[in-house]
């Protein structure tokens, strides 16, 4: 609407900067523009719909019939309920690494896929906290967990580490969704003007009370940037501490396998390392579909494989720590559990588990590799499915083979099991193609603030 | 937002018709120009201005003069707030309220409750930045004046705006339009303010939007407040009927199916509770079946198999001191509130009731005959079953405890009909003791 | 953020004789503060034992400060790091300073392999009781003088090249200015940010988890890694501002690098309370008796108060004053908060390792068994601080400041890195 302006103002420098702004705008807001939905997204919607519904038909036998409709049993009394709980918990990590920590150390690389990430964040912390809600069995008595005063004259138990995953997930998705809301604002006040600008009325006003009225002012820019880097400073520490208390489930019990101090911050690095791969496993065949290849750059993808990579080697290191003190601590029991693990009845898994998390990232050491696309999303599929089977390795082989060998049992999913992890799948997924369409999915000012045209000045660059 | 709707284009540099003037929005080319700009207008002695840009601009805030916010200092004191509240809310619930012995642990165990402590912190903290950040920015505001220049509708995409108020004490348009021109700017607007009254009302739509909304909204807790304050016949809802409907009988509820008509079955005849097998019958009838009945003036008459009181006591109890004092702490628990602690039959009961005009009977253990010749047995068996007025105490105290009572009640018995032979020769001249006669015999 | 600066002309850039006075001064320390310790721990009438202990606990010390060091170098090239360019040179200096280190840990290292057993229990005759020891047995092999000090080697090589190779490197980039320079360097961190890691965990194992040989826990050496970046990023602080005060690179680092040390110094302080917390609310938790004698050692009795002083003074304190950004940016302010952490990081291995020396003799018949450390009574188990666990660690700093010295010449920040224009513009958002 007002390049026409720009362009008769403009001098040869004149208007430039402002060109390249209004590229960015332009570019992102297409995605959320276009008239018609791409077709790719439409089919990805419909079966990620399909898979919902699966998971939907799953919950209903679930809590219609009980617990029972769950390959569990007393022996393995967590399975795939809490791998999925984890899994998910942790895949939402990368969001907030990428939208906390990369800002505070001033990756600035971020800006193309943080708002994506964060999204991803929200989405599966949703999906995580599913599993442990239906564990309870009687979800709808769940808010018995928040402490209220009550006719029973009972209180949670606070000394009990899944008390403390209440509060830290809770805090969590809270803090997400305030966190990804406060980026959005600037962004949704831009849609709110462009839709204004076409006499789109309805979407003006609803983008409207959405973006509170934000108008860009330097001093309102001011206290938001310094919200912006205390929510980081914040969101930090809470991304370590949720994914230490989700460990503390396992660590604060006696059981071999799972009481091992690492623990806090090997499921944290693991968590990261899932989260990313999960980041490019979305972000990769939407930067193809919606040509945002100049925004979200191969560099910026090469970072990431950089980050699995360091990621994966912690893990890996975290693995090798473990056996060494398994040994050395001589202790029987440790040293079983993890001969156990290896050459047990779930061998496979933990197969499945060295070789995605350990093996798979050592590709990314070649710079060919992170620098094609496919060869990368099927890495971080393995890497999906690795993190997946650690979750597995850790509850399932403990519990199956803990103290008493007459206790000693085995696990295998029933379609229940396997339906309510499809139907978590699809609504993520569902989520994500629904905020991919209809909000900015790419910070639009932050990208701008990212660009050299934000510095250009009287200064020298 | 929609202020489009209501708005004619706006005119270049001259602004949007005739209202009262607001203020003057110009328009720079780049970031660097809006903060050079920024700087002009503050070193002017301007105040009451702002600059409007897609992003944050480096260095704005220092060209401005916008002090530091103190939205950090707010932030610290809603997370001391989260860790204080969080460790009350745990020791409260759990080591107050309701103390609660878990694996042992203290019931307020600080390490396990770093966890929840530390989520508080973090909680608040983000809630005091996110709402101190908006409440600060004085946002949500739906509505601004610079909102009704098309050019405003730029900011968000690609322009870079100073905006200075009308109200400030330096502005006078003519001056303040060649300072920011001056200074650079591609274009300088006024701003008014609307005079058409009809067009700052809110459009009607919405206010019958809001209204019939929030009328929506009430009828929830209109229900609730109902319910609240009225009766009803009808059993509640159950959303989740979990394990309320059972196909089985409640006690003491109708059927149709016994010939009776109850639901509750009486037990098999010679059913015995489990651990009420009492097969020893002197232990815990105190009765016995002596060969020789010589001995046993009231039952020495019967048949062999008829029992009789014992005199003794079983072999079980060991007649001690230790089991006499025994005795004495139980007789002063259930007994002396009638019987009295000397046994003469006036404890706390038959005086309070005698006080106030009633009778309580408690019989005098101690000097009535026919309970200091009355059998251990008999004794044993009156504690146990009652006697008149008296409940029987098998339930309260167990069969070894009421032996114990036996024997200081005929502890008591003998000190109260003591004789001065009883006194070790070593006392017998004490004055006390020379009072000691045997005692006249009531009936 | 891109505003570009180039050093400005008056900046005094070179070492000099700074080098010289540092490393005559730090010998100085070392030989007067070593002398005394001789003395003080010959004085102690232990046969060398508590001399030994805080010779260990000062090796140590120096040894983490490399570490952060060679840690931050590393960091910088495999994060494509801009800030810490204008400090990077005086980061590779004091990783310079391993091999002096390693020959100083000598000191603790020869006395075990000459057979000396008031150490380690491990090396100890009594350990291969195999009834008094079932859980020690399986590892001795592990455990032994021969094959410590072959481990100990391999450490010290390792980090020596790879400080060596980035030193190199460096001041390669000062002559030719070749931008591949800091490609290959950046190309090499990642292999040796895993040596880097390995070696590190194995170290806090060996050296200091091997004092109490029958306790273990996962997360020792990423707690102890913690533990060394506080002490590595506040030395930086310190010996930035000793440069500055001999009045070079005064312009180049500015507040805002200090800023950035600060903040480095505030995330591991935070670090490292999450580790030490992990570690000791899992082992409380778990409640198993082998785990918690640990630490049955050091919440209770005399002991308890150090580690009181060590959750105030190591974490609390520092971490609540150095939240604000201008605690950070003040030097003195910095400065003050730097020495604090040096003493309390000192506090920590000293916590780490001093709970041990009280060992339990046991008879069982006619024999006497030594059963080790941790094996006492905790009313009989002291602290007992000696003058000689202070004056062994000021000397061993002044070896440290020997390895510093020797390592300080030439330009004191690589003048014609690529990155060093935006560093020397960074300002700390």
């Amino acid at each position: 609407m007002s390049s026409a302006e720009a362009t008769a103002e403009g001098g040869h420098d004149k208007g430039k900067a402002r060109e390249a702004f209004r590229a960015v705008t332009r570019d992102i807001s297409w995605v959320a523009e276009a008239p018609k939905p791409h077709k790719a997204w439409l089919a990805a919607l419909a079966i990620s719909s399909a898979m919902l519904m699966v998971g939907l038909y799953s919950i209903y036998v679930l809590v219609t019939t009980g617990i029972g409709v769950w390959g569990n049993s007393n022996t393995v009394g967590w399975a795939w309920d809490i791998t999925n709980f984890v899994w998910w918990i942790g895949i939402g990590h990368a969001g907030t690494l990428i939208s906390a920590v990369l800002y505070l150390t001033r990756q600035t690389w971020r800006v193309s896929i943080n708002r994506a990430a964060e999204a991803m964040t929200i989405f599966a912390v949703m999906c995580a906290g599913l599993f442990p809600l239906l564990h309870t069995g009687r979800p709808w008595f769940a808010f018995w967990m928040i402490p209220h005063p009550n006719d029973m004259g009972m209180w949670p138990q606070f000394r009990s580490p899944l008390m403390w995953d209440v509060f830290a997930v809770s805090t969590y998705a809270t803090t997400s969704i305030l966190f990804w809301y406060m980026g959005l604002v600037p962004d949704l006040a831009t849609f709110r003007d462009r839709c204004a600008a076409r006499g789109q009325n309805l979407k003006a006003l609803i983008y409207g009370i959405f973006s509170l009225g934000w108008r860009g002012s330097a001093r309102n820019w001011h206290r938001y940037e310094r919200a912006y880097l205390i929510l980081a400073g914040l969101a930090t520490p809470l991304v370590f501490s949720v994914h230490s208390v989700v460990s503390f489930d396992f660590a604060t019990s006696q059981l071999p396998g799972w009481h091992t101090t690492i623990f806090p911050p090997y499921f944290v690095a693991g968590a990261i390392f899932s989260g990313f791969a999960m980041v490019l496993t979305l972000m990769l065949p939407l930067r193809h579909l919606f040509n945002l290849k100049h925004i979200i750059k191969e560099s910026h993808v090469e970072a990431m494989c950089k980050i699995m990579l360091a990621t994966g080697m912690m893990v890996g290191l975290a693995y090798a720590t473990e056996l060494f003190i398994a040994w050395y601590s001589g202790n029987l029991y440790e040293r079983f559990a993890f001969a156990n693990r290896a050459l047990g009845p779930f061998w496979w898994s933990y197969f499945a588990m060295v070789g995605c998390n350990v093996l798979a990232p050592q590709f990314f050491w070649s710079q060919k590799i992170r620098r094609s696309p496919v060869i990368i999303f099927v890495l971080c599929i393995f890497i999906n499915i690795g993190m997946w089977f650690e979750r597995f390795v850790i509850i399932a082989t403990s519990l199956a083979r803990s103290f008493l060998p007459a206790q000693w049992s085995y696990f295998s999913p029933t379609r229940y099991d396997v339906g309510l992890f499809v139907g978590t799948l699809g609504l993520f997924f569902t989520l994500f193609l629904l905020f991919f369409r209809y909000v900015p999915v790419i910070a639009i000012s932050e990208v701008k603030g990212a660009m050299p045209e934000a510095h250009a000045g009287k200064e020298h660059h | 937002m929609a202020h489009h709707d209501h708005n004619e284009p706006a005119e270049p540099a001259h602004g949007n018709g005739d209202g009262e003037l607001y203020g003057v929005l110009a328009e720079f080319d780049t970031p660097g120009e809006l903060v050079e700009a920024a700087r002009k207008v503050r070193d002017a002695g301007y105040t009451e201005f702002d600059c409007f840009s897609p992003f944050p601009v480096h260095g704005i805030d220092e060209a401005m003069g916008i002090k530091r916010t103190i939205l950090p200092l707010l932030v610290f004191c809603g997370g001391f707030a989260g860790t204080v509240g969080g460790l009350l809310l745990q020791w409260w619930c759990n080591a107050y309220n309701w103390p609660w012995n878990i694996s042992g642990k203290p019931a307020w165990s600080i390490p396990a409750n770093v966890p929840i402590a530390f989520e508080t912190t973090i909680l608040l903290s983000v809630f005091t930045s996110f709402f101190g950040m908006w409440i600060l920015n004085k946002l949500p505001q739906v509505w601004h004046p610079f909102f009704r220049l098309e050019r405003f509708g730029r900011v968000t995409d690609d322009a870079f705006l100073l905006g200075i108020e009308a109200k400030d004490q330096r502005f006078d348009l003519a001056r303040t339009t060649k300072l920011l021109q001056d200074a650079g700017a591609l274009a300088v607007e006024n701003c008014h303010l609307e005079t058409d009254p009809s067009r700052k009302n809110m459009p009607k739509w919405i206010t019958a939007l809001i209204v019939s909304s929030t009328a929506f909204a009430l009828i929830p807790f209109a229900v609730a407040a109902k319910a609240r304050n009225s009766h009803s016949s009808q059993p509640h809802i159950h959303i989740f009927p979990d394990m309320d409907f059972q196909p089985k009988y409640k006690a003491d509820t109708a059927s149709d199916f016994f010939p009776d008509g109850r639901a509750n079955r009486g037990e098999v005849p010679g059913t015995i509770a489990r651990g009420n097998l009492a097969p020893d019958e002197l232990f815990y009838r105190g009765r016995e079946f002596p060969a020789d009945r010589s001995q046993y003036n009231e039952c020495k008459d019967l048949a062999a198999d008829q029992p009789c009181w014992t005199r003794g006591f079983p072999q079980q109890i060991d007649v001690s001191k230790a089991f006499l004092e025994r005795g004495q702490n139980r007789y002063n628990i259930y007994c002396s509130a009638c019987h009295g602690h000397d046994g003469e039959g006036k404890g706390m009961i038959p005086q309070r009731m005698a006080e106030l005009g009633g009778a309580w009977a408690a019989r005098d253990l101690v000097t009535t005959q026919t309970v200091i010749t009355m059998p251990n047995g008999q004794l044993f068996n009156t504690i146990s079953n009652g006697f008149n007025t008296m409940a029987g105490y098998a339930a309260q105290i167990p069969p070894v405890d009421r032996w114990a009572i036996v024997l200081y009640v005929r502890a008591l018995q003998r000190a109260r009909n003591a004789l001065t032979d009883d006194v070790p020769p070593a006392e017998q001249n004490n004055a006390a003791s020379q009072q000691l006669k045997a005692p006249e015999p009531t009936k | 953020m891109s505003l570009t600066k180039s050093l400005a002309p008056d900046e005094k850039i070179k070492a000099g004789k700074l080098g010289t006075s540092l490393w005559k001064a730090g010998a100085g320390i070392a030989a007067v503060f070593l002398g005394i310790s001789v003395i003080l721990g010959s004085m102690q009438g232990d046969h060398w034992k508590r001399f030994l202990y805080a010779y260990v606990i000062g090796w140590t010390y120096i040894f983490t400060i490399c570490l952060g060091a060679l840690w931050l170098v590393m960091l910088h090239h495999i994060a494509r790091g801009r800030w810490a360019t204008a400090v990077r040179r005086i980061a590779e200096v004091v990783s310079c300073a391993f091999p002096i280190v390693f020959i100083a840990g000598l000191g603790f290292v020869i006395p075990l392999l000459a057979g000396y057993q008031d150490l380690y229990y491990w090396a100890h005759h009594d350990a291969h009781d195999p009834i008094l020891n079932h859980h020690l047995h399986h590892k001795l092999s592990w455990l032994s003088p021969g094959f410590f000090s072959i481990r100990y080697a391999i450490y010290g090589v390792v980090l020596w090249l790879i400080a060596r190779y980035f030193n190199n490197k460096s001041r390669e980039q000062d002559e030719s200015g070749d931008p591949k320079l800091s490609e290959q360097m950046r190309v090499a961190s990642a292999p040796a940010m895993i040596l880097f890691s390995i070696v590190t965990c194995m170290v806090a194992f060996d050296v200091l988890m091997s004092m109490a040989p029958k306790w273990y826990s996962t997360i020792y050496g990423v707690n102890f890694w913690g533990s060394a970046m506080v002490g590595g990023f506040a030395a930086l602080a310190l010996l930035i501002l000793g440069i500055q005060r001999s009045g070079r690179l005064v312009h180049s680092i500015t507040p805002e690098h200090y800023h950035d040390v600060g903040k480095w110094m505030f995330a591991f302080t935070f670090f490292w309370a999450y580790t030490a917390f992990s570690q000791f609310m899992l082992q409380w938790y778990g409640n198993m008796p082998e785990e918690t004698v640990w630490y049955k050692y050091r919440l209770f009795g005399e002991w308890q108060w150090v580690s009181i002083a060590m959750l105030v003074g190591f974490w609390a304190f520092p971490f609540v004053f150095l939240m604000s950004r201008w605690t950070k940016r003040i030097v003195p302010s910095l400065v003050f908060f730097a020495v604090w952490q040096l003493v309390f990081h000192w506090l920590d291995l000293y916590w780490n390792v001093m709970p041990q020396y009280d060992w339990e003799i046991v008879t069982r018949g006619n024999v006497t068994l030594n059963a080790g450390p941790l094996m006492g009574n905790i009313a009989y188990h002291h602290v007992g601080f000696s003058p000689v666990d202070v004056t062994v660690w000021i000397g061993l700093v002044g070896v440290l400041l020997v390895g510093i010295g020797r390592n300080l010449k030439g330009n004191l920040i690589p003048t014609k890195d690529p990155t060093l224009p935006m560093s020397l513009s960074h300002e700390v958002m």
